[in-house]
């Protein structure tokens, strides 16, 4: 018999979306194609949901 | 001086501080505990009566006696990306790094120790009731008969994980949940479980603390007295974030809550009540503050920055007066 709270677990919903920048070593900023600084980027954050509180992170359980 | 990141390669937050600091001709290294071994590397001397060490990432090399100060952000378990990881090198290179660290001098957003230990909800629950903050009934147990009778008290519960943490055999998530009416609550008996009253919401709260600085957010639900809008994480709604106002009684007891448990930074998630009323609910003590940003344009990203960037000491408790004996 499974613990109490987990009557009420859901399917964990995995991202497959890519996220459109990479890792600059220089810079140590994450950073678009174009070169753009993605972090200045505030829609594009907004649409990607990078910085959201997130329930079901795997390595982050405070949010 | 230079500010010290520790954090994985991915955290775009983490990135909205680095802007700021950047701008400000703060260095900064950033540096993920997970590639010591590999890309990072450490290394200290104690001798004649001193110590000496340095960090190395990203071809950058920082004198640890150069730190003003540590955010630790988003950071990978020490030496996880090893060639040959191991629980044996985890533990060696965690020891060696957070131990050095320790022994810098540097602030601490957040000091590790204080980090560990508000971390668990049932202290935080006790210490925000001792701070004067309102905190909803809630009932921690693995007695069937106790949830019973707490249920014939309080009949409209949500349940939540203790820890915050999902089981990941198989991926699942455990949202903050509303037990139905009449509920069997045998099950309590086969784990821990947290029971609390609902608070009838009209919105959500979301207090991000930067040291003595206050930034809330209110996010409004859109159907209040909805039994199924509980969980504002999982909640579909499309209205934003807006700042709002700090009442005293909880920008005090917020304040008290930091001093005690010693943190730089805090994320203070509560629950206003149809009376206006903040019920608190939690205080995650690295939690996210992007979408916040995002959404309200509050400046939490430049705050921190000038927190990690500030000379001298803005601790989150006075350091005891300790009498020096010789040993």
């Amino acid at each position: 018999m499974q613990p109490f709270a987990l009557n009420y677990a859901r399917p964990a919903v995995e991202s497959d979306a890519t996220t459109p920048y990479v890792y600059d070593c220089g810079l140590q900023l994450n950073v678009l194609r174009d070169g753009r600084v993605a972090a200045r980027d505030h829609s594009l954050l907004r649409e990607l949901g990078t910085t959201v509180s997130t329930a079901g992170s795997k390595t982050h359980f405070d949010d | 001086m230079t500010v010290l990141i520790l954090t994985c390669e991915e955290d775009v937050t983490a990135d909205m501080v680095v802007v700021h600091l950047n701008a400000s001709g703060m260095p900064v290294v950033r540096l993920d505990p997970a590639d010591l071994t590999v890309s990072a590397g450490l290394s200290g001397e104690f001798a004649h009566g001193s110590f000496r060490g340095h960090l190395a990432a990203g071809g950058r090399l920082v004198n640890l006696a150069a730190l003003r100060s540590v955010w630790v952000r988003r950071p990978g378990g020490a030496a996880s990306g090893a060639v040959h990881p191991s629980p044996w090198l985890a533990e060696e290179s965690s020891q060696a790094l957070y131990g050095m660290l320790r022994g810098s001098g540097a602030r601490w957003m957040n000091d590790p120790d204080a980090a560990h230990r508000a971390r668990h909800k049932p202290w935080q629950l006790r210490l925000a009731q001792r701070c004067g903050l309102p905190v909803p009934p809630t009932l921690i147990t693995t007695f069937p008969g106790a949830a019973r009778e707490f249920a014939g008290r309080y009949p409209d519960l949500v349940v939540k994980p203790v820890s915050g943490a999902h089981p990941q055999d198989p991926p699942r998530a455990v949202p903050t949940s509303r037990v139905p009416p009449g509920a069997d609550f045998s099950a309590v008996a086969h784990g821990p479980t947290l029971l609390q009253r609902r608070v009838v919401k009209r919105a959500d709260i979301r207090l991000t603390a930067v040291g003595k600085r206050l930034l809330a957010a209110r996010k409004a639900v859109l159907s209040p007295g909805d039994p199924e809008e509980v969980d504002v994480r999982f909640a579909a709604s499309r209205e934003p974030w807006r700042r709002t106002a700090v009442p005293r009684y909880v920008a005090d007891g917020v304040r008290a809550y930091l001093r005690e448990a010693r943190l730089a930074y805090g994320a203070f998630d509560f629950a206003e009540d149809g009376e206006g009323t903040w019920w608190f609910l939690e205080c995650n003590q690295s939690g996210q503050f992007g979408f916040v940003e995002v959404d309200t344009g509050q400046p939490i990203a430049r705050s921190i920055a000038e927190w990690l960037s500030r000379p001298g000491a803005e601790q989150p408790v006075a350091a005891p007066r300790t009498r020096t004996t010789a040993c």
